[in-house]
């Protein structure tokens, strides 16, 4: 799959996500504390939603980024490094992220 | 060229996009804290919860906006050829972005002065 495929087929999946993570989290806005994000997260459901949208948020974000910056010469001579670069950073974001959604855990 | 709307639509996108990008990663290091457990997580989310946050979160909510209705834009002035329609659909996606923002900024201003 292309760059700009990329882009759109996450940018898509993004404007349902977000949509969702705005409307539930967001809107009106509330006092927001670890019990209060406990409640929603203790429906497994959600924790599948939250990794799907950290997922495509860190394809969109990485690869708009590495679009940004490869339109700069200078930088775009190196743009394997770059690439791989993007990749690590995507993948150790993806498990932190994915080990946060999940550490809201109800006290055993 | 530097005055047409395709290349303040381009920069504008841009800006944001970075911008939405440095936000990503501080908004996973503050919920991140919840690995350290419950006590850390809400002193970390205190912290970002003060006037002055509060006002960051209504840029933010404009650079969002900005950003997935020109996004949204240009999907549609390439799925449908549509080129003809750029230039109204750029004020279109601005205007979207003002009125959403202001509608979105107002709930989190009243949050703020009646907590």
């Amino acid at each position: 799959m292309r760059l700009f495929q990329l882009q759109r087929v996450s940018a898509i999946a993004l404007l349902v996500f977000l949509t969702i993570h705005m409307m539930v989290l967001h809107y009106p806005p509330f006092h927001i504390d670890f019990a209060r994000i406990l409640e929603r997260m203790a429906d497994p459901m959600w924790k599948a939603i939250d990794i799907a949208f950290l997922f495509f948020v860190l394809v969109h974000a990485l690869s708009g980024t590495y679009a940004v910056l490869t339109d700069f010469d200078c930088v775009s001579r190196a743009r394997k490094v770059l690439a791989g670069g993007a990749t690590v950073i995507g993948v150790a974001a993806f498990f932190y992220g994915a080990a946060t959604i999940l550490a809201f855990q109800p006290p055993v | 060229m530097y005055r047409s709307n395709g290349f303040i639509s381009f920069l504008l996108r841009r800006v944001t996009g970075i911008a939405l990008v440095l936000y990503l990663f501080t908004h996973m290091w503050v919920i991140g804290s919840a690995l350290q457990g419950s006590q850390v997580f809400d002193a970390r989310l205190a912290a970002v919860q003060t006037p002055f946050f509060k006002f960051a979160e209504v840029a933010l909510l404009a650079a969002l906006f900005y950003h997935a209705f020109d996004g949204l834009r240009l999907l549609l002035v390439n799925w449908f050829k549509i080129t003809d329609y750029r230039r109204s659909l750029f004020y279109a996606a601005f205007g979207l972005a003002a009125i959403m923002t202001l509608a979105g900024a107002v709930p989190i201003l009243v949050f703020l002065v009646q907590g």
